[in-house]
């Protein structure tokens, strides 16, 4: 059983995280929430998302999982309005997401699961933590944008740094420990991140006007923010880059 | 070969960068046939080197896997194993057809119909274990994985795809979407310009992806029911029904639910037929193999196919220098590598 209402600008914060690296995801429902971990085609990255039933107007749902279609959830959420909620439930007899936007009523076909595992979460050992803001992080993403497809992150026991270095021209985003929210790095590390999943992820996030950043050397990034105004939170792990030689 | 489905499905035209960063375990065989077959002189001549060995597939494979990996694209090359018992008959069909186009081509190219002569000499088309021995080490010398299937590679690259090891199949048959495979890759060696059969046309072949679930959906149909489908139409393991084709099939399934239900209304009936199931629904995998992507050995390749295999050595450095832009662009690794 599956029947909830929430406000279209939440649907689509998740919607978009979730998207960042995958077409199609499985949405596991308990009683008090949802949860979605899904790892994109290629496996560099994975994203792991609670929300709680706070975030939503109404929810009600028994243990169950339901295989969505994120871009028919993207075509559902052009059609709303600012302001509006969008109701969901599952018909399970046709096994369908009822969709109800304003006074559309789409039925949606479901994804078959079977074929999506649950991806285990990689345990990180990863020695720096920072707390950056948003928009800090937008700004360094888009300074690199023209000069490489790759962006370096550092931590020092200073601050925190973006680096992106191409053929010709090099740039570098430099926040020292003062502009973090907080940091923890008792010495440098270093790892190398594909541009575009890094500018991907950082762009999905609407609300959260902090990221917490864990990070360590030629290691996957954690990336921790919130969502729906705290009442969900939610995890993008990305692989480093390895730099032969 | 595989079962013709094709009338009935959905797909939608992809560009080889759309498959950047994804795995795609490709049915060797199938590809190396089409190599073999469409990769000919005007009457139906394969490449050949100076000591008149095919080569045919090695140039296929160094172009169009070379154009791949370019862009970013992990291939992984699926060898079948031995045949299934059932399929053993298809084969001989099939090498019977071949012994008899071989000698229609020779005929056909000295009477000078150049037409007839490259259409009988892609019927002729044979893989044989010296062409599988070199398309193995030049795989090798690109850095390519190979997984060996215990049985059919389709069925193969179909669990590869349902573990969520490769992204989709690249195969030319449906058989894929019959094992199961979420996503099947079609025309990935053929795309670009290519001449209609029997016409003096060209046509632009697009890159297809087809998606099983979508297609089952608009259908109606189950899985299961699909492989009731294919089996009146008939598969490389089983005959099917004289006279019904896709459309006719589809009705029948619809119609009945399924295959039992079906024959016993129109009063037939077809051996094996749980056998066959069997094959498609439970298929003949293995989850012993290891997929790694290696560099590739440039200097290897030249040296394989220029000395080797006489190619030119311009053509092969192109290739070898999208291998290494494909490198660039990878360097990257997978999240399951790590914790």
């Amino acid at each position: 059983m599956f029947s909830a209402k929430i406000r279209s600008e939440v649907l689509k914060e998740i919607t978009d995280v979730i998207s960042t690296l995958v077409d199609e995801a499985k949405f596991n429902l308990a009683a008090d929430s949802l949860t979605v971990r899904a790892v994109d085609p290629a496996h560099v990255a994975m994203v792991d998302m609670t929300i709680g039933k706070d975030a939503f107007e109404d929810f009600k749902a028994d243990e169950g999982e339901l295989g969505l279609d994120l871009d028919k959830i993207k075509e559902v959420l052009r059609l709303a309005r600012a302001g509006d909620v969008i109701s969901l439930e599952h018909d399970e007899d046709r096994n369908r997401l009822v969709v109800r936007v304003g006074n559309i009523t789409r039925h949606m076909a479901l994804v078959d699961t079977a074929g999506m595992s649950d991806p285990k979460v990689p345990n990180l050992d990863l020695p720096a933590k920072l707390v950056v803001r948003t928009d800090e992080l937008r700004q360094g993403i888009k300074a690199s944008e023209s000069v490489s497809d790759h962006i370096a992150l550092l931590a020092t026991p200073d601050g925190f740094e973006m680096v992106s270095e191409g053929d010709a021209d090099s740039v570098r985003l430099d926040l020292p420990k003062d502009l973090l929210d907080e940091l923890q790095s008792k010495e440098k590390v270093r790892s190398l991140f594909p541009l575009d999943y890094f500018s991907n992820m950082v762009k999905a996030l609407s609300s959260a006007k902090t990221v917490t950043i864990f990070l360590g050397n030629d290691y996957p990034v954690r990336i921790e923010f919130g969502l729906a105004g705290d009442a969900g939170n939610a995890t993008f792990l990305l692989a480093p880059r390895i730099e032969s030689e | 070969m595989g079962v013709d489905l094709g009338v009935l499905l959905n797909s939608t035209p992809q560009r080889l960068k759309d498959f950047r960063g994804k795995v795609l375990a490709i049915d060797a065989y199938n590809v190396l046939y089409q190599f073999l077959s469409i990769i000919r002189q005007p009457d139906g001549t394969p490449l050949m080197d100076r000591q008149g060995r095919v080569t045919s597939h090695l140039s296929g494979l160094m172009n169009r896997t070379s154009r791949v990996l370019q862009q970013g694209t992990l291939p992984i090359f699926v060898f079948d194993g031995a045949p299934h018992p059932l399929k053993l008959g298809v084969l001989r069909v099939r090498a019977g057809i071949r012994a008899r186009a071989e000698v229609e081509w020779q005929e056909a190219r000295e009477a000078g119909d150049l037409e007839r002569a490259r259409r009988k000499a892609q019927q002729a088309v044979r893989l044989t274990d010296p062409m599988l021995e070199s398309a193995h080490e030049l795989l090798g010398l690109m850095g390519v994985p190979i997984v060996q299937a215990p049985s059919d590679g389709e069925a193969q690259a179909s669990h590869m795809v349902q573990k969520g090891d490769a992204w989709a199949t690249g195969s030319q048959d449906y058989d894929a979407l019959l094992f199961g495979s979420s996503r099947l890759v079609k025309n990935l060696a053929l795309s670009g310009r290519r001449k209609l059969p029997r016409r003096n046309e060209y046509v632009t072949v697009q890159i297809e992806l087809i998606h099983l679930a979508e297609n089952l959906e608009s259908l109606g149909l189950s899985r299961e029911q699909l492989v009731d489908m294919a089996l009146l139409i008939g598969t490389d393991f089983n005959e099917g029904i004289r006279g019904i084709g896709p459309k006719k099939a589809l009705k029948l399934i619809r119609e009945h639910g399924d295959l039992e239900t079906a024959l016993a209304a129109a009063n037939l009936d077809m051996e094996n037929f749980e056998e066959v199931r069997r094959i498609f629904l439970e298929p003949d995998v293995t989850d012993d193999y290891e997929l790694a992507w290696e560099e590739p050995d440039g200097d290897g390749i030249l040296e394989f196919l220029c000395q080797g295999f006489d190619f030119s050595a311009e053509r092969v450095r192109t290739a070898v220098r999208r291998l290494e832009e494909g490198v660039a662009s990878r360097g990257q690794s997978r999240l399951d590598h790590w914790g």
